[in-house]
């Protein structure tokens, strides 16, 4: 699904974001990426989504290279990730159903898709009753649920999640990473940057952690650490 | 692309003009006064050329006499007139013909005149070949009674002069007020690239092409200039229109007619409207689609 080999970032003011990663995470994974600030976890997640190419190193994503595709090529790799943000980053002057309606818009879906689409993504976020309010109505975490909705709309093959409950109430975050984890028994391989250790914990999945740039451990490879 | 795109793309274009109205009625004015100096130096130069064409036709100069010719000795120059070479023909005009000519063309100003008549006798000469037209009328000039030779070919060089001033000073003011509205325009789109920003980069996150985040931003340069191309040829009719009837008040001249020229400058209106929205557009958002993410959003 995902791949790093020998990946390197070193930003154009010399900052060292990530050294020599090489990393493998399979289809229908549940990952927590892990790590404390400036660790080098938002370049991690930008290469993933193309915002930013590596200085060294190729990566894979369903076994296209896509530190090597063209710039046309990039909303069509976008297209297999559904993006969640710390923020939610929902549009305030659309409702509910139009702020997930709206991934559907501008990927050109027919207007009888979004229609027969939106309702079944916002009836698995248990928001099917609040599709007509706005953004500025709901708490935190119904936010949050719209963010994760818009994700799931397009049908991603990837669920990239960056720090999902920074934002929410710890019983909120719980209910969000649970939501998670329903989509990824669906198929759906999710990524989730998250600083919560207790969280990270009490579910119990893969977790990778960046330090300085460098992964210093992975539960999947416990060697990582040695040689970290 | 779907008839459900299309509909989504020309709706945010017009909901772009709308928010940013007052910057869309900036460019929308500069735009205006820049196909308006173009529609009015195009119409100037066709009136120019078709004057020009109209003396060509006529092939004929107008010869004066002195003011105590009488008209006897006038009707024996006009005889030796007669016998020169390359004259097709030779009328001739007497004072009193001048001055109910003027009084029927410019009304009873000229009423009171006919006792101290001011204009001379003349003759309406026409040539055979209007290329030897110089060699005749210095051959005209010398004979005597004759006060002077008003000749049309001079008239004819001092308009395709003053058509080709108006041609090129007309040209270097429309590419100024061009740049200007090019300027203006792309900056109004700018700015509501600017508050739209926050569409934007969840647009490119989802996935979405540069072409769909591009094109409402060109709907709405192109919405301007359509709007701009329709009111400057509205007030371009009007003002011909008005300036055509108070200069054919003072100079009888055959003039072109707004509506044989309408189709013509109507859709060049529209098409140079649709290329200056499209430039701007394509200008302001080449700066952004470059941009990624937090980018975008100017973290």
């Amino acid at each position: 699904m995902i791949e790093f080999r020998n990946v390197s970032k070193v930003y154009a003011n010399g900052t060292s974001a990530l050294k020599n990663i090489n990393l493998h995470i399979k289809k229908g994974e549940f990952v927590f990426i892990v790590g404390s600030s400036g660790s080098g976890k938002s370049t991690f997640l930008k290469l993933i989504m193309h915002e930013e190419l590596p200085s060294r190193g190729t990566i894979y994503l369903d076994g296209i290279n896509i530190s090597q595709i063209t710039k046309r090529e990039v909303p069509y790799i976008r297209r297999k990730m559904g993006i969640v943000f710390q923020d939610f980053r929902l549009i305030d002057k659309m409702t509910v159903f139009d702020n997930v309606a709206f991934a559907m818009r501008v990927t050109g879906a027919s207007e009888r898709d979004v229609k027969k689409r939106v309702p079944y993504i916002l009836n698995l976020v248990d928001l099917q009753n609040k599709a007509n309010r706005r953004p500025a109505e709901l708490s935190g975490g119904e936010q949050q649920r719209v963010s994760l909705a818009r994700a799931l709309v397009n049908n991603p093959s990837i669920i990239i999640a960056d720090e999902p409950t920074g934002n929410i109430d710890p019983e909120m975050s719980y209910e969000i990473v649970e939501l998670l984890t329903e989509i990824n028994k669906r198929g759906t391989t999710v990524l989730m940057v998250t600083h919560e250790h207790d969280l990270v914990q009490r579910f119990g999945k893969r977790v990778i952690e960046i330090n300085c740039g460098k992964i210093i451990s992975d539960s999947k490879n416990p060697e990582v650490r040695h040689e970290s | 692309m779907r008839a459900s795109s299309l509909k989504y793309l020309l709706t945010e274009g017009f909901k772009n003009v709308w928010k940013n109205w007052m910057m869309s009625v900036a460019s929308i004015g500069v735009l205006v006064l820049c196909l308006l100096l173009t529609g009015a130096a195009a119409l100037f130069s066709m009136n120019i050329s078709n004057a020009l064409r109209s003396i060509e036709s006529q092939n004929s100069i107008t010869v004066y006499l002195n003011d105590d010719v009488e008209t006897g000795p006038a009707l024996e120059i006009g005889e030796k007139i007669k016998v020169l070479d390359n004259i097709a023909g030779c009328k001739f005009y007497s004072k009193e013909e001048a001055v109910e000519k003027f009084k029927d063309e410019l009304g009873p100003i000229f009423d009171g005149i006919k006792d101290n008549n001011p204009f001379p006798h003349a003759f309406h000469v026409t040539l055979a070949d209007i290329s030897k037209y110089r060699e005749t009328v210095d051959v005209i000039k010398q004979i005597d009674g004759i006060d002077s030779v008003v000749n049309r070919s001079e008239l004819f060089e001092k308009l395709t002069k003053f058509d080709r001033l108006i041609s090129i000073s007309g040209v270097f003011i429309v590419i100024v007020l061009g740049l200007v509205s090019l300027f203006i325009l792309s900056n109004t789109i700018r700015l509501t690239m600017y508050s739209r920003r926050f569409e934007i980069s969840i647009m490119k996150s989802v996935g979405a092409t540069d072409w769909f985040v591009r094109l409402p931003f060109i709907v709405e340069g192109i919405i301007i200039g359509i709007i701009s191309a329709i009111i400057s040829a509205t007030i371009l009719k009007l003002l011909y229109d008005v300036l055509i009837g108070y200069v054919n008040r003072m100079i009888p001249f055959s003039h072109i007619p707004f509506g044989s020229v309408s189709l013509p400058i109507f859709f060049a209106f529209i098409a140079a409207g649709i290329a200056f929205g499209l430039i701007g557009g394509l200008i302001s958002i080449s700066k952004y689609l470059k941009r990624e993410g937090g980018e975008i959003l100017g973290w």
